[in-house]
């Protein structure tokens, strides 16, 4: 809408700010930023099964209106598109999403076999020393870049 | 009650640098995998670089946290679902290019196709649950006592 934010920010913008949100929890909840936990919580409210951990559901809803926020109102409003600019120039859509839908389903197993996602391991339990998260995130990053590269031979580079 | 709030201003705090960093966007997350950009990798270095010397000090001094009781980190060895989970996971983030807290960011900056990956990831944890059925592994990587916390 507005225009405020044309460049994406630089990492040492946001990665610090990662860093203070994150301490920020901590300190006043005890808790850590964990986004597969937020899903994991939202799925339970949803279903309406017990014991849900209400304010987890609403950081689930505060994820997607802080983005909102970002790219809608305080960026020149980005239009309704499919996204995955560089999947879909090698891929028609009929393959782009089950692709996607296949990708993201396996992410949210392995997310659950290890107990966390990106966010909770890779962010707030490495900042814990935890050394579970170290070797998720050690773990996560290699398979993910092998898996790249072999996406990126099987197309031929055009991936 | 103060603490939905809490979880609204963080979820909208995280959702939004995100978004600025456009970590919400397919080509970010390719581009650092093909390891053709250090910007990802630069965050997350950073972000734990600031994090983990503040908490450690935190914790060494110690004190009650308004909403959770006792501030106190956890930690755990790595055990085999440590690295299962950790390798599945990799191969499904390269391939969906998106992990759960950026694949909502995507959907409200537009990109239609996160419609499709947000329904995975719920399908991936519930497959979890119901072979486990348990609520364990709740998520956040080093996890705490939900319950204590619910007000």
């Amino acid at each position: 809408m507005y225009d405020l934010l044309p460049d994406r920010l630089p990492w040492y913008v946001v990665g610090p700010g990662l860093g203070f949100i994150l301490v920020s929890l901590f300190v006043i909840a005890n808790q850590p930023l964990g986004a597969s936990g937020a899903y994991v919580q939202t799925s339970l409210f949803l279903r309406r099964r017990g014991a849900v951990a209400a304010w987890r559901v609403w950081y689930f809803v505060g994820m997607a209106l802080g983005g909102f926020i970002v790219s809608q109102v305080l960026r020149e409003g980005a239009e309704v598109r499919s996204g995955y600019d560089a999947l879909r120039a090698v891929f028609p859509l009929g393959v782009v999403v089950p692709m996607v839908f296949a990708g993201a389903t396996l992410l949210g197993y392995g997310a659950a076999v290890a107990g966390g996602c990106t966010s909770g391991h890779g962010l707030c339990g490495t900042s814990q020393r935890s050394p579970a998260s170290a070797a998720v995130t050690a773990t996560f990053m290699t398979t993910a870049i092998i898996t790249t590269f072999v996406l990126r031979v099987v197309t031929g580079g055009d991936l | 009650m103060k603490l939905n709030l809490i979880g609204l201003l963080f979820g909208a705090l995280f959702g939004g640098l995100l978004a600025g960093a456009e970590l919400h966007e397919y080509d970010t997350i390719h581009a650092m995998l093909r390891l053709d950009e250090a910007h990802v990798f630069l965050i997350m270095a950073s972000a734990i670089a600031c994090s983990a010397p503040v908490l450690w000090m935190l914790e060494r001094r110690g004190f009650t946290t308004p909403f959770g009781g006792e501030f106190a980190l956890s930690r755990s060895m790595p055990e085999r679902h440590h690295w299962q989970g950790g390798a599945l996971f990799g191969i499904g983030w390269a391939v969906a290019g998106t992990c759960p807290a950026p694949a909502l960011v995507m959907v409200s900056s537009g990109a239609m196709l996160g419609l499709v990956a947000i329904p995975g990831i719920f399908l991936g944890l519930h497959l979890r649950e119901r072979q486990t059925r348990t609520d364990q592994h709740v998520g956040d990587g080093e996890h705490r006592d939900l319950v204590s916390v619910r007000r």
